[in-house]
């Protein structure tokens, strides 16, 4: 039971340059060209004749078009035309290009975003190229990797710098070994599906994915001007999504049709290639004065843990459920939850305590409304039966934070006081497995709490606090580290989790657990003045103290290292290294990336100009049985001692290697001194 | 070490060269003046006034007879190093960015600026080596750049070639008698300026410093590039040490460059490689800004090093340093012996 | 005349007596003086003494609260040492012969010791897990081809 946590995909870096496209805002803007050139007198009459058009195919208003006069008093035959929504904008451009004003003139209509793209670079000709459809062949084995052919059970990382996108195997502290290197594979960023069976790119036309030992394509998914791509996890089907809604050309399009038209989300098949259905952006709420607007939730659909639901979030009213790979509504009918802020799926398929029927678990959020209480529930997919819910009061936030197996699910609620003047935080802990879904109330946290993560596949967790308020302040707060575990019980149950132990004055702000647990890196990334990384182990195999031995838990700190100007931190699916990379996306000191071995110690330091991603490719879950597991664990010292005598024998071999490589390199350069000496000699004679 | 501060201001970018024998450094800087010191102590000997501009270049003739500098005052200008007398001076239309003698002192080579119409030349003067003797006002020779600038030059073994490197990357073997162009060659990026040109002592190898955050070894008889010395850094200066094997690197970018001011960002280390391995084997610390040149001592017991900062820097090697061998190169010697 | 001596002799009588008299008294009052001074002499002697005592007696007590705070000090760092590592036995009645140096300096051999053990037992468990990680792999790479048939 390998499955990799979906949960661990860091979006933070796509998002951030998600939200930098839609700051240009200029979606919604279309240009209208053909119009006749009036006077600033007549300037009135043309927009109202004009408004009449422009309001049959959405919303505009007078004081959204703005017409530019010239030098000579006149108009310039050209206006901008705000519409209240991109998908409106889209429509203009479809429905009013090429209708005719008068006998003289015809109206021009041209997406704003068009004009931008296509007139700034010339690239108009960068049409859409259909897809061959390619004969049936047998297909590769798309997870070669797996045997690493060195037999020395390396793992994979892709590395995009510049233009160009390289796949390694992980050497350690050797150079990475190349697989294969790409220049412009991708025109934004890079990313493995879940199980590491394709790499995605991702293009102005769609999402090309990328596989097997000759890394051909796979699939290409034809979604215009994409963002963003999130898989299921079983790599089954994928949403992508686009901030500019789609626009089909008349001459219709390779793989969407017209009932794609005007669609933000496209939700596919995989192996077919081919779209189920697609969706709108859902309206978001005008931000309040001065308030910023309102983040986009990525990921807007959310999978269920066995590819069999998608759902997605209608704030504030309902969840919507969809049945895989149909893609109907469940039951014909939205979850109408009122209130509701967020909600996510169980990573894992849980086997409930005296529960035989198959499901998957929802948990969901609501906060007070008038007199009522904030809500916490777990629901029961597909019977939406509520198995548990939890009432909260005086509650400022919530996050909803699962354990990667979905044994456990803490829900971090932030809470005021009656005068709203001091802030707490209590963590709530759901014992999902265990009968009744029994809720224990960790601690309360006088500070606020801005990180909490599970350790995966266990029963502790760390958090990080601050007493300083949280907002955009020039010097990062002071922070606390603190680790909470389970009591040794004599069953198997697990006991209460208890506070471990707290270290303070850091400036950490991310925790990142080993994938298979016991080891954490806590560090402080994006952050000017400190880049520290601390490596801790949990289950220490030392001495333990005595004040520590009725918990599940043997801290040590095993390392600080230093990375400076650190973004992202990423284990390797086994948890034996940890990368560290600056990325040229954050800021553009010392880009490049480290390796260290889970303990801390660094292997690798290696700067790259325009550094832009590093990423481990991520593998399917194990294809041994447990009783195999359990054979090899029993056996190890016989694989040790090969292993032994293999790392032996290869690092003298390398080293053989390079003195001979010296070697031929002292010769080949005193030779030619030799010949040269001896030119220059006869030369001087002469 | 020794350093040597400049006065009286600080802001001025330093390039030491060595005399033949080692014991003495003249360097340069913007201040108008140049100075000569005794490279084991820093002591200073004298100063040469005269210049009227910045000076961007000065070398020392192989009897340590007479230098000869390069200013922005558009002037080349030779001096009598005991007596500090100007014994000539030529004018030109732009500035002079560098001069060098040939091997046996014969010839004054001059790269002049490319600026307000007029083309980057490579100017030849022959020179009396009596210091006593009246120079000649006559170029020997005048080499017009016309396809890139030359940023460096300098006189081949026996003469025989004008090695210059360009602003384009590439570098140009000239015949150094007729100045006809016999090739060139682009060895390093495209349109990343070469900025520095050293010689080893026979001077049938060069090494080049070039933008592009590479140094190259060079054979100056038909421009074969023998190394690459990659660098984390734009380089401004290369030089090719005599006894060892090694070459050292210098260069940082400026604080205006980059977007924090810090020598940790900056990069101002001294980078020692193989010359023959191409390893990157340690690096020196001590200058606070980017180092504009590297200099070895010919005798072999110490380098000296310009930085932005107003400094020159001069390292006496430690046994450490002569003791450094690669296992082959200890095999070779044994071998040999 | 005899009358007249006789007064004569008493009137020297007199005055002899007047002056031995006085002599007396001067010398009594000199033998007083003398008395008085020497008295005077041994009082301020023996104030000194006892001053000095005093001074001693505090610089005693100053330094054997020196001693006891030292002690204790020792005491306690050796139980640190001890507590952490048993194998280090120090002479607690030898207390006095201890140099502190030699404490601090063991006491950083400990450290480094304990940072030793600590990197040694994480080597160790890095090893296992290094090698744990590459049996599965191999044995699951066995497993793969057949996988692929599916």
């Amino acid at each position: 039971d390998d499955d990799y946590n979906e949960d661990e995909i860091d979006v933070s870096d796509l998002r951030e340059r998600f939200e930098v496209q839609l700051e240009h805002g200029y979606d919604t803007f279309v240009v209208i060209d053909g119009l006749p050139k009036v006077t600033e007198d007549q300037k009135p009459k043309l927009v109202k004749f004009l408004l009449r058009k422009l309001n049959t195919v959405g919303t505009t208003r007078e004081d959204l078009i703005y017409m530019p006069m010239g030098e000579d008093g006149k108009s310039l035959s050209f206006a901008f035309v705000e519409y209240s929504s991109a998908a409106e904008a889209a429509a203009a451009t479809r429905q009013l290009d090429m209708v005719p004003l008068d006998k003289k003139h015809t109206l021009r209509v041209n997406k704003m975003t068009d004009i931008e793209r296509y007139g700034r670079e010339g690239r108009i000709d960068e049409t859409y190229q259909p897809p061959k459809i390619d004969e049936f062949t047998q297909k590769e084995h798309l997870k070669w990797w797996l045997k690493d052919p060195s037999g020395r059970g390396r793992d994979q990382f892709v590395l995009f710098r510049g233009d160009n996108v390289g796949v390694f195997w992980n050497n350690e502290k050797d150079q990475p070994e190349g697989v294969v290197e790409r220049p412009h594979w991708t025109e934004t960023f890079v990313q493995w599906s879940p199980k590491g069976t394709y790499l995605t790119s991702v293009h102005a036309q769609g999402v090309q994915l990328w596989g097997g030992q000759s890394w051909s394509r796979q699939a290409r998914f034809a979604h215009p001007y994409v963002n963003m791509v999130a898989f299921s996890p079983g790599e089954k089907y994928m949403v992508t999504w686009s901030n500019r809604p789609i626009s089909i050309p008349d001459e219709g399009h390779p793989a969407l049709s017209i009932d794609d038209d005007g669609k933000n989300y496209v939700i596919w098949e995989i192996t077919t290639g081919t779209p189920l259905r697609s969706f709108a952006n859902l309206d978001l709420a005008k931000p309040e004065e001065g308030r910023p607007p309102p983040k986009l939730q990525w990921p807007a659909f959310k999978w269920s843990a066995d590819d069999k639901y998608v759902a997605r979030l209608n704030p504030g009213q309902s969840i919507s459920v969809y049945e895989l790979p149909r893609m109907n509504l469940l039951d014909k009918t939205t979850v109408k939850i009122d209130g509701v802020v967020d909600f996510d799926w169980a990573p894992a398929t849980v086997q409930r305590d005296g529960v035989k029927e198959y499901e998957q678990l929802i948990c969901f959020w609501t906060p007070e409304i008038g007199s009522n209480p904030a809500k916490v529930g777990l629901m029961s997919i597909p019977s939406k039966e509520i198995v548990r819910s939890l009432n909260l009061f005086s509650v400022s936030d919530a996050k909803l934070h699962w354990q990667s197996e979905a044994a456990y699910l803490c829900v971090k609620v932030d809470r005021h006081s009656k005068s709203k003047k001091s802030q707490a935080t209590t963590l709530e802990i759901f014992r999902v497995k265990e009968k009744g879904v029994p809720v224990e109330v960790v601690d309360t946290i006088k500070d606020t709490v801005i990180n909490f993560a599970w350790e995966p596949r266990g029963a502790r967790f760390a958090i990080i606090s601050t007493t300083e308020p949280v907002g955009p302040t020039a010097v990062a707060p002071k922070t606390a580290v603190s680790f909470f575990c389970p009591e040794k019980t004599k069953g198997t149950t697990t006991g209460n989790f208890k506070h471990l132990r707290t270290l303070d004055k850091k400036n950490s702000n991310a925790i990142y657990w080993a994938p298979r647990g016991r080891f954490v890196v806590i560090a402080t990334v994006h952050n000017q003045q400190s880049s520290d990384l601390d490596f801790f182990d949990l289950d220490f195999e030392g001495e333990k103290p005595e004040s520590d031995k009725d918990l599940t838990a043997n801290l040590q700190l095993m390392n600080t290292a230093d990375h400076y100007g650190v973004t992202d931190v990423e284990w390797d699916p086994s948890g034996r290294f940890v990368a560290t990379w600056a990325s040229v996306w954050k800021h553009t000191m010392e880009n490049g990336y480290h390796i260290y071995d889970f303990r801390g110690e660094a292997l690798r330091e290696e700067p790259v100009d325009k550094f832009k991603q590093f990423s481990w490719r991520p593998r399917p879950a194990t294809l041994l049985t447990k009783e195999e597991q359990k054979q090899i664990r029993k056996n190890l010292r016989e694989y040790s001692r090969t292993f032994d005598q293999e790392d032996a024998d290869r690092g003298a071999s390398a080293d053989l290697a390079v003195v001979e490589a010296r070697r031929h390199l002292l010769n080949e350069w005193y030779e030619w001194r030799e010949n040269m000496e001896a030119e220059l000699a006869e030369e001087r004679e002469r | 070490m020794v350093a040597m501060p400049s006065e009286p201001c600080q802001e001025l970018t330093q390039s030491p060269r060595y005399n033949l024998d080692g014991d003495i450094i003249f360097s340069v800087a913007k201040d108008q003046h140049i100075c000569a010191w005794y490279s084991h102590n820093g002591e200073r000997l004298g100063t040469y006034h005269g210049h009227v501009g910045a000076i961007w270049t000065v070398d020392v003739d192989p009897t340590t007879t007479m230098i000869a500098s390069g200013s922005a005052d558009n002037t080349i200008r030779l001096w009598d190093v005991k007596s500090a007398k100007n014994l000539k001076t030529w004018e030109f239309p732009t500035a002079v960015k560098r001069v060098e003698f040939s091997e046996d002192g014969t010839k004054l080579l001059g790269v002049t600026e490319k600026r307000m119409g007029y083309l980057s030349n490579i100017v030849v003067f022959d020179i009396n080596p009596d210091p006593a003797a009246e120079q000649t006002d006559e170029r020997a020779l005048t080499i017009v750049c016309d396809e890139s600038k030359a940023t460096v030059a300098g006189f081949s073994y026996l003469n025989r070639y004008i090695i210059a490197g360009h602003e384009d990357g590439s570098v140009s073997q000239y015949d150094a008698k007729t100045g006809e162009l016999i090739d060139n060659i682009p060895i390093h990026e495209l349109n990343q300026p070469i900025v520095d040109l050293q010689w080893n002592a026979d001077r049938t190898y060069f090494i080049t410093a070039c933008k592009d955050k590479s140094a190259k070894l060079v054979a100056a008889r038909d421009l074969t590039v023998l190394k690459t010395y990659p660098a984390d850094t734009p380089l401004n200066s290369a030089t090719i040490t005599p006894k060892k094997d090694f070459v050292i690197l210098g260069g940082g970018q400026a604080a205006m460059d980059v977007t924090r001011t810090s020598a940790r960002q900056g990069k101002f280390e001294a980078r020692f490689y193989h010359k023959i391995f191409e390893d990157e084997i340690g690096r020196v610390r001590g200058h606070f800004g980017p180092l504009n040149t590297v200099a070895a001592d010919p005798t072999g017991k110490s380098y000296a090093s310009g930085g932005e900062d107003g400094y020159v820097r001069v390292h006496h090697f430690d046994k450490g340093y002569f003791d450094f061998l690669y296992e082959v190169e200890r095999e070779r010697i044994n071998r040999m012996s | 005349q005899e009358h007249i001596d006789t007064f004569a002799r008493k009137d020297i009588i007199e005055k002899r007596k007047a002056d031995a008299s006085k002599i007396q008294a001067d010398r009594d009052r000199e033998n007083a003086r003398q008395k008085m001074l020497r008295e005077q002499a041994l009082a301020e002697a023996e104030a000194k003494r006892l001053a000095a005592e005093q001074k001693e007696r505090e610089e005693k007590r100053i330094k054997a609260e020196h001693d006891r705070v030292r002690k204790e000090e020792i005491k306690k760092q050796i139980a640190e040492l001890n507590m952490n590592d048993k194998a280090i036995e120090l002479d607690l009645n030898d207390i006095d012969n201890i140099d502190t140096n030699r404490i601090r300096a063991m006491k950083l051999a400990q450290l480094e010791r304990e940072k030793n053990d600590v990197n040694e037992r994480l080597r160790i468990t890095g090893k296992r897990i290094d090698h744990l990680e590459r049996a599965y792999r191999q044995e699951e790479a066995k497993k793969l081809n057949a996988d692929y048939e599916k």
